[in-house]
C-alpha cells in the first residue's frame, strides 16, 4: 500500500483509509432521508443550547442533563439501526453489552473513585494548598462565552492528555485497549481500561468558578458534538461543524489500523485544536483497531496495562535469560 | 478431536451431576433438518465460510464439526460463541444437523447483575462509613460558610439579561442543596438500574441468539 502524503506524513500505507472530504460518500436515500441526515446535528446542537439557555431554573440542573443525555443516547442508537454508516459497524446483542458493562462501570465504581481522588478533589487541595481563591471574574462573563470556555479549556487539557497518551509508553499502556475496537457505535467512547478513563475525565476547568447554567451548557456541547465521535450513522456534516467540530469521520481514522493515521485528530469536541497543531487529518476509515483488528476481551481489557507494563519492565531489567550448555 | 472436545465440554459423569441444570445459561442446542438427500460433506461445505474466520479454529470429520473461537471480530456471524460441536445424525424423517454451543458473552451478561448488586452494596458501605465523618465536617464549618455565602452577589452579564436568560439562583439556597446532596452520600440506584439492564439483556440475548444462529445455520444450508 502506498499511503497518501498529508503534510509530512504518509496516511494509510498500513490499513485502507480515505483521505479528503471529496472522496467520503454522502447519504444515500429519498430526499427526506437525505434531509434530516443533513440537518440532524445543527439542529439538535442548537435546540440544545436554546434549551440549556432558557431553561427554568428549577429543571436546568444536572439530573436533567443526565436524562437529556440518555434519551439523546437512545435516540442516536435507533439512528444507527435506520442508517448505519458501514454495514461492518452494526451492533450485535454481544457488543451492546460489553460496550453497556463499561458504560455501567462509569457510573458506578469509576464515579465512586472520582468522588476521592477525582480533578475535583485535586483542584480543591491545589487551591487551599496556595491560598488561591476561584477566578470569580469569570462568572461575569456571557453564559455563552463561559460555555464555550469551560469545553474549550477542557477539551485542550483533553487534547493534551490524549496525545500524550499516544506518544509516552506508561501512559499509552492505559489507553491501548481502547483502540481494541474495531467498530465505532455510540457507547464504544466507555470502552477502555478504567484508568485511562479516570486520567481523560481530569480537567483544569475545575479553577475556575462558573455559573451552574454555564457548565450545562458545556456540558450540552460535549454531548452534541462529542457524542458523534463514535457512532455509526453517515451523515452529511456541514462544512462549517467538520472545520471546528470533531466528526465521526475524524474519529475513526484515528482509530484506523493504519498507524500514522491513528496518531492525528486527538481532540474530543473541538477539531480545530487538532488544525492548531498540525495534527488534524480530514477523511475517515472503515477497518478499525490494533494487531489486524483482534478483539480485545473485558478481562484483558482490564488487566491489560499492568501485565504490558509487567513484561516490559521484566524484558528491560530482569535477568537475561542465559542457556546453560548441556554437559 | 477428542482431545478438542475434552477442552470444551467437561467430563461427561461431572457435567450430568452438576451443570445439566444450570448449563442451558450459556449453551445454546438446536437442530435442523437438512433437505432430503443432503449428504454430511455438502452440508458442511456450506457451512464451512462460518468457521473460515479471523481466530476461529476447527475439525472435521465425516459428520462432525468441532470449532473453537478466541478473540473473535465482532464482525464474525458467529462472534457470541466461543465454541461448540455440530453434527449430522440420521433422523426418523431423513438427516438433521445437531448443534451445542457455548457462548462466555451470555455467561456474562447473566452473571453481570450480580456483579452490580454488589456495587450497589459497596457503594451503601462506603456512605455508611463516610457518614460521620461527612457530619462532624459539617458541624465545624456551618458558622463560616453560611456567613460566607451571605456576601457573594451573583452577577449576571448584560448580555445575559438583554436575551431573556433565567436570573441565576442565590448560592445561599445552592448551598443548602449541595449540603442535602451531600449528607446522603453516593446514591446506589444507578448500580441497580445497570443490574436491570444486564437482567433484560440476559434473557434477550438468550432468545435472540438461539434463534439467529438457528436462521444463520438454515440461510447457510439451503444457500448456494
Amino acid at each position: 500500500m502506498n499511503g497518501i502524503r498529508v503534510g509530512n506524513r504518509v496516511i494509510g500505507a498500513d490499513a485502507p483509509v480515505t483521505v479528503g472530504w471529496e472522496n467520503i460518500p454522502k447519504v444515500e436515500g429519498g430526499p427526506v432521508k437525505q434531509f434530516i441526515f443533513t440537518w440532524f446535528q445543527p439542529t439538535m446542537l442548537f435546540a440544545l443550547i436554546a434549551f440549556w439557555y432558557y431553561a427554568p431554573n428549577s429543571i436546568a440542573k444536572a439530573s436533567t442533563a443526565i436524562g437529556i443525555g440518555i434519551g439523546f443516547k437512545v435516540l442516536l442508537l435507533g439512528l444507527e439501526w435506520v442508517n448505519p454508516r458501514h454495514e461492518s459497524w452494526r451492533l450485535t446483542w454481544k457488543e451492546l453489552v460489553t460496550d453497556l458493562f463499561y458504560v455501567g462501570l462509569g457510573y458506578t465504581v469509576l464515579r465512586m473513585v472520582d468522588g476521592y481522588i477525582g480533578d475535583g478533589v485535586m483542584v480543591e487541595a491545589v487551591q487551599n494548598a496556595f491560598n488561591w481563591d476561584k477566578f470569580t471574574w469569570f462568572m461575569g462573563l456571557p453564559l455563552l462565552v463561559q460555555a464555550f470556555l469551560i469545553s474549550f479549556i477542557f477539551d485542550f487539557g483533553q487534547y493534551w492528555m490524549h496525545r500524550g497518551m499516544h506518544n509516552w509508553y506508561p501512559l499509552w499502556l492505559t489507553h491501548a485497549p481502547h483502540h481494541y475496537i474495531t467498530q465505532l457505535n455510540i457507547n464504544k467512547g466507555a470502552v477502555g481500561n478504567p484508568v485511562e478513563l479516570f486520567l481523560i475525565g481530569l480537567g483544569v476547568g475545575g479553577f475556575f468558578d462558573f455559573l451552574p447554567r454555564a457548565a450545562l451548557l458545556a456540558g450540552t456541547l460535549g454531548l452534541a458534538v462529542g457524542v458523534y465521535q463514535h457512532i455509526n450513522v453517515r451523515f452529511n456534516t456541514p462544512r462549517w461543524w467538520r472545520f471546528v467540530f470533531n466528526t465521526t469521520e475524524h474519529h475513526s481514522l484515528h482509530h484506523s489500523q493504519d498507524y500514522e493515521a491513528s496518531r492525528s485528530n486527538y481532540s474530543g469536541t473541538w477539531i480545530i485544536i487538532d488544525r492548531i497543531f498540525g495534527t488534524c487529518v480530514d477523511g475517515e476509515a472503515e477497518l478499525l483497531g490494533m494487531e489486524g483488528g483482534r478483539r480485545m476481551s473485558v478481562g484483558e481489557t482490564m488487566t491489560y496495562p499492568f501485565t504490558e507494563a509487567w513484561k516490559t519492565i521484566k524484558e528491560r531489567f530482569g535477568r537475561p535469560a542465559v542457556a546453560v550448555p548441556a554437559e | 478431536m477428542m482431545e478438542l472436545l475434552r477442552s470444551h465440554n467437561p467430563p461427561l459423569s461431572f457435567r450430568r451431576v452438576n451443570l445439566r441444570f444450570i448449563d442451558w445459561i450459556w449453551h445454546i442446542r438446536g437442530s435442523l433438518a437438512l433437505a432430503p438427500g443432503q449428504s454430511s460433506e455438502d452440508a458442511f461445505d456450506r457451512l464451512a465460510p462460518l468457521f473460515r474466520q479471523t481466530g476461529t479454529s476447527q475439525r472435521r470429520t465425516s459428520n462432525a464439526l468441532t470449532f473453537t473461537k478466541k478473540n473473535q471480530a465482532p464482525q464474525d456471524k458467529m462472534s457470541v460463541f466461543d465454541g461448540g460441536v455440530l453434527q449430522i445424525e440420521k433422523g426418523a424423517a431423513g438427516p438433521v444437523l445437531r448443534y451445542h454451543l457455548t457462548s462466555r458473552a451470555l455467561l456474562f451478561c447473566f452473571l453481570a447483575p450480580l456483579l452490580f448488586l454488589g456495587f450497589a452494596q459497596l457503594t451503601i458501605a462506603m456512605g455508611k462509613l463516610q457518614k460521620p465523618a461527612a457530619e462532624a465536617a459539617s458541624m465545624s464549618g456551618k458558622g463560616s460558610d453560611a456567613s460566607k455565602k451571605k456576601d457573594v452577589e451573583v452577577p449576571m452579564n448584560p448580555i445575559d439579561k438583554a436575551l431573556g436568560a433565567p436570573e441565576p439562583e442565590k448560592p445561599g439556597k445552592e448551598g443548602a442543596d449541595k449540603d442535602k446532596g451531600k449528607s446522603k452520600g453516593p446514591s446506589p440506584t444507578p448500580a441497580y438500574v445497570f443490574a436491570a439492564i444486564f437482567a433484560t439483556l440476559y434473557v434477550v440475548g438468550r432468545v435472540l441468539e438461539d434463534r439467529l444462529v438457528r436462521a444463520l445455520f438454515r440461510k447457510s444450508l439451503l444457500g448456494s
